[in-house]
């Protein structure tokens, strides 16, 4: 059974009207898919699933988890944090503190991966990170900072692209064992961050759609990579704005590989490579 | 009899023998006083007949000489002959007539015979004979015997009548005596008897006794009896029997106390209870033998048993954990087998590569560092699992393995190496070292244990490997699971992604398009070579697109002004952008003057890739320089924003926002919805047209546009075109604050990939300047004209 425009609008609504969760203004064709495959996966049938939603709050939330996609990885798109450790970072040096928010932080590796940047940078101390995502069970999954390992063996050669390597001159390698940020266990399958990282950063669930700014700052830079998206360009524009009046002048927006800001907001923002400078 | 049986022998002797006698001598007695008494009556009779016969001879004599008859004169003349008794006081010859009567008695003449003798007489068969018969005399009667002979001359019978008595009584003397040689011989045959009786019985006695306690089972002592007639022979017999069922019972007893050594010797090769004694002690030897044999046997399989059962519980425990079982069962092993070492190899098989491994061991020396593997055939180890045979070794070679205790180190005696098989698949080897020498029995034990381990081991093996496998394939199918989830998640990203790309490409080209249109661009190398130009360069400089190829940009700029631009172009190489009026020569000398924008395109490390070129044509407007400079000016900014947005989006096609942005400086943007909803409009426009932004955008399209109102046909047409997704131009003028602009706009209708519309933008150029200097220019043709005219 294919989802039609119908169906979707249907599911919306309900799930509107049942719970705070309000995905109107998701992009239909990724919208479509993902209760396509919710159908598929459940063995429901449309009727069933808006039943079930109606009268189970449990449900609602699980819907919801299975909704929403989580897709990351430890130094996700190397270049980036090539950027990061090159370009931005290095321009909050003498800052007193870095507020940073990865927004949509899903299982963490992001925040991790931040951490360990600004750790090699010297800079862990005086960062704060916040970290939120719409999905509890990621969230969770985040603060363990626990991850497979065979699955994910790529992690490593992230890392090393990242901090092991200089971009700009190969020659270089700075040696950084693993076993100071994280312990590997082949056994168990298992990358397990290091206690002096889960512990660092403020988790939180948080729904860009309608929460707003949860935290009672500002920021300095804000990652929300790959989240947009799944947004319709007028729901990116409430994103835009709400990064926007959060950030610090001068702060930085930083988007996935292949998000831009266009229409309104682009001219309240400079681009610096891949991110997007608060004017 | 049966009374007298339970009498007792020797009063039986005296009870009856003694009698017995004494009334067989009284019989005898009897027996010979009757046949005395009879011969003696016969004796009487003959002799009365030969008595008779001489009376017969006298009567003959006396008859010759009286005649016949008995007369008278014949009884005279024989008288004297009758006158005396023949033998005895009363026996005197008589004639008897025919009829009875006494022709001449001494005694009784005249008398007559008792009628009971004369009927014998009459009735007697013969004429002589003799007869008895009681005589009456003197009122007594008297038994007598008489004897007769018929006498023919006188028919009288000569007759003597004898009185027994008188033959008898002289009998009864000698009946007397014989009396008391009857009690003398009965008296003294009864002593005889009693006393050769006695010592029998007394003897019989003892021995009855004897046998009495034998018959008790009491063993009595000797019989002393010194005879040796049959009951010394039976006392000895006795005693022998005795002395033998002491001898036995001591044997019997010897026996009981299980002391089968005792020397025996039957009573004779007939002893039958000696010889089964004898054969008992010899059964009993074997069975003790055989007992103890069996005992020895029982004792190794209760052994083997025991050891089979405890090796079996501990098997049976820990099968999850391999070296923990392994330490169990060599330690048990060498426990059990009171050895001293052990050692349990696992053979393993990796790529081909066959060997064994050192599981557990116990009391090995050194054991925390023998990480031992063996090559198979290597040592005798090695050798074992390939033979698959026991190798049981009494001489250790030297250094082959020491035992080590606190008191130092030593060789063992013993060595046995033992295959863990399983039906000819080997599964490891069991080593044990000893002091001691190992039994075969123990080999046994440890071979047959040996195939218990290696069933174990090989189950262990495989539950492991099963649990490891099951496991894993759990862990793979969860691991799948989440894996797929993953990249259903990453798929999903993907085409999100894809599809955010792909509607702002529809956006870029869109802008691209705008800006084709408007405006002239170049993409140029590093070293200021034209890699890529729009057909409004082209168009403007005269060259088809094969001539700018690999052109020098710089051999475009009019020689006045290349060092200037050279000036430039250092800036734009330092990552600088530059705008600036550039004076170009196009093909045949075309002189064309553009607004330019040069901007470097910038990796994320900050290094040139690209430079972009933007401009507009301003050759038109050049002397009008002055008059436009502001807005020049205001193009000049726009344009290198979006000259370097373009730049970035050309190189990521994602940039078309700083071409937006420099579209929106430079030119009037307008964004509509399909159905004319304005959406936006940029501050351009606000600028060149006048109106607020709030009073423009939310309203529609056709409520407010100038045509829409005064010529609602050629707006009809207009708007359904772009409905149907065909670009659409027009220019138009109006009266903003006292000052009449021209406006050129070109509506862009934006399609999605099914070919709706989504959106129209809208942008739109100020071209007062060039309407008034067309204007100016046509009054100047016009007075050309008129002076043409006039002339």
């Amino acid at each position: 059974m294919q989802v039609t425009d119908q169906d979707l609008q249907y599911f919306v609504t309900t799930l509107k009207n049942v719970s705070k969760y309000d995905f109107s203004e998701y992009s239909d064709k990724s919208l479509k898919r993902r209760l396509q495959k919710i159908l598929e996966d459940s063995n429901f049938d449309l009727t069933t699933l808006i039943t079930t939603l109606r009268v189970d709050k449990n449900f609602v939330e699980r819907i919801v988890k299975e909704i929403t996609v989580n897709t990351t990885e430890l130094f996700r798109d190397p270049p980036v944090w090539h950027l990061l450790r090159s370009r931005i970072l290095p321009r909050f040096k003498n800052n007193k503190t870095i507020n940073i928010w990865h927004a949509g932080c899903s299982t963490g590796q992001e925040v991790y991966s931040m951490m360990i940047l600004l750790n090699e940078m010297e800079m862990l101390d005086k960062a704060k990170l916040f970290a939120t995502d719409l999905n509890v069970d990621v969230l969770d999954a985040a603060k363990q900072g626990i991850y497979k390992y065979r699955f994910n063996l790529s992690y490593l050669d992230n890392f090393d692209k990242v901090i092991k390597q200089n971009p700009l001159n190969f020659e270089e390698y700075i040696d950084v064992p693993y076993e100071k940020y994280f312990d590997i266990d082949k056994v168990k399958d298992t990358i397990t961050m290091k206690k002096f990282l889960t512990e660092k950063p403020i988790f939180r669930k948080h729904d860009l759609v309608t929460d707003g700014n949860i935290f009672f700052a500002k920021f300095d830079l804000i990652l929300c990579r790959n989240v947009i998206i799944y947004f319709n360009y007028s729901l990116q524009n409430k994103v835009f704005e709400l990064f926007h009046s959060n950030l610090y002048p001068k702060g930085l927006l930083l988007l996935g590989m292949h998000e831009t800001i266009l229409g309104p907001w682009a001219n309240k923002f400079e681009r610096l490579g891949q991110s997007y400078v608060k004017k | 009899m049966a009374l007298l049986s339970n009498i007792k022998l020797g009063q039986r002797v005296q009870m009856v023998v003694i009698p017995t006698i004494l009334v067989l001598f009284v019989l005898a007695g009897i027996v010979m006083s009757v046949m005395t008494k009879n011969r003696a009556l016969e004796q009487a009779r003959y002799q009365a007949d030969v008595y008779i016969d001489r009376t017969i001879q006298i009567i003959e004599m006396v008859k010759s000489k009286t005649g016949s008859g008995f007369y008278m004169d014949d009884k005279v003349l024989l008288k004297p002959y009758f006158q005396t008794p023949a033998y005895y006081a009363t026996d005197f010859p008589c004639i008897i007539s025919g009829n009875g009567e006494y022709l001449l008695h001494i005694l009784r003449d005249g008398h007559r015979l008792p009628l009971t003798a004369f009927t014998q007489l009459k009735s007697h068969p013969s004429k002589d004979g003799f007869l008895f018969y009681t005589d009456y005399v003197n009122n007594s009667t008297e038994e007598r015997m008489l004897c007769f002979k018929y006498y023919e001359p006188y028919s009288a019978y000569v007759a003597i009548s004898i009185s027994p008595d008188e033959v008898l009584s002289s009998l009864l003397s000698n009946r007397r005596v014989l009396l008391l040689i009857i009690v003398f011989c009965s008296v003294s045959a009864a002593l005889l008897i009693f006393f050769l009786i006695k010592p029998i019985v007394r003897n019989v006695n003892f021995v009855n006794i004897k046998l009495k306690q034998l018959s008790n089972g009491e063993i009595p002592n000797h019989l002393k009896i010194g005879t040796r007639d049959e009951i010394g022979t039976m006392v000895q017999s006795l005693n022998k029997l005795i002395d033998g069922l002491k001898q036995t019972t001591e044997f019997a007893r010897e026996i009981g106390e299980n002391r089968l050594e005792f020397d025996f010797k039957p009573l004779s090769t007939k002893d039958q209870l000696g010889n089964a004694l004898l054969e008992m002690r010899n059964n009993l030897k074997r069975a003790n033998e055989e007992e103890t044999r069996r005992k020895a046997e029982d004792d190794i399989r209760s052994w083997t048993n025991a050891g089979l059962a405890k090796f079996g519980d501990i098997l049976r425990q820990n099968n999850n954990n391999l070296s923990l079982l392994a330490d169990d069962v060599i330690q048990n092993l060498v426990n059990y087998m009171q050895a001293n070492q052990g050692g349990l190899f696992m053979y393993s098989e990796v790529d081909h590569d066959q060997y064994l491994e050192l599981l557990a061991a116990f009391a090995y020396n050194r054991k925390k560092f023998i990480e031992k593997t063996i090559a198979l055939g290597e040592g005798l180890v090695g050798t074992c699992a390939l033979e698959k045979k026991t190798i049981y070794l009494k001489e250790i070679p030297d250094n082959y393995i020491t035992i080590t205790s606190g008191l130092g180190e030593a060789t063992p005696t013993s060595l046995l190496i033992v295959p863990l098989k399983l039906e000819d698949n080997i599964f490891g080897v069991l080593e044990i070292a000893s002091f001691r020498e190992f039994l075969p029995y123990e080999v046994e034990f440890v071979e047959k244990i040996g195939e218990s381990i290696a069933s174990t081991l090989y189950s262990v093996k495989n539950s492991i490997r099963t649990r490891e496998l099951l496991e894993q394939s759990q862990q793979q199918r969860e691991e799948m699971a989440a894996q797929e989830e993953e990249m259903r998640q990453n798929m999903e990203e993907m085409q999100a992604t894809q599809e955010e790309m792909s509607r702002k490409n529809v956006e870029l080209e869109v802008v691209t398009n705008a800006i084709n249109q408007a405006l002239l661009s170049a993409t140029l190398t590093e070293e200021g070579y034209i890699v890529d130009s729009n057909n409004n360069f082209q168009t403007l400089l005269g060259y088809a697109r094969t001539d700018l190829d690999a052109l020098p940009f710089v051999e475009l700029v009019h020689p006045d002004q290349r060092s200037e631009f050279n000036d430039f172009w250092e800036q734009v190489l330092m990552g600088q952008s530059v705008n600036d009026t550039l004076h170009l020569q196009g093909n045949n000398d075309t002189s064309l003057y553009i607004m330019a924008s040069i901007s470097p395109g910038l990796d994320d490390m900050g290094s040139i890739i690209k430079i972009f070129l933007v401009g507009q044509d301003i050759s038109e407007n050049k002397h009008l320089e002055l008059q436009t400079q502001q807005q020049a000016q205001e193009i000049e900014r726009t344009i290198v924003e979006l000259q370097r947005e373009q730049a970035l989006s050309a190189q990521r096609q994602s940039d078309m926002e700083v071409l937006l942005k420099a579209l929106d400086k430079n030119c009037l943007v307008t964004v509509l919805d399909p159905d004319g909803l304005i959406t936006y409009i940029n501050n351009k426009n606000v600028e060149v047209l006048g109106d607020t932004k709030e009073s423009i955008e939310g309203k529609y399209l056709q409520d407010i546009d100038f045509s829409a109102k005064n010529k609602p046909k050629e707006f009809e047409v207009f708007w359904s075109n772009l409905s149907k997704g065909k670009m659409q131009s027009r220019e138009f003028s109006l009266t903003v604050n006292g000052r009449e602009t021209w406006v050129k706009e070109n509506f862009t209708p934006v399609m999605d990939d099914s070919g709706r519309l989504i959106r129209i933008i809208n942008i739109g150029f100020d071209i007062t300047e060039n309407k008034m200097k067309e204007a100016e220019m046509e009054g100047i043709i016009n007075k050309l004209k008129d002076l043409k005219d006039k002339k």
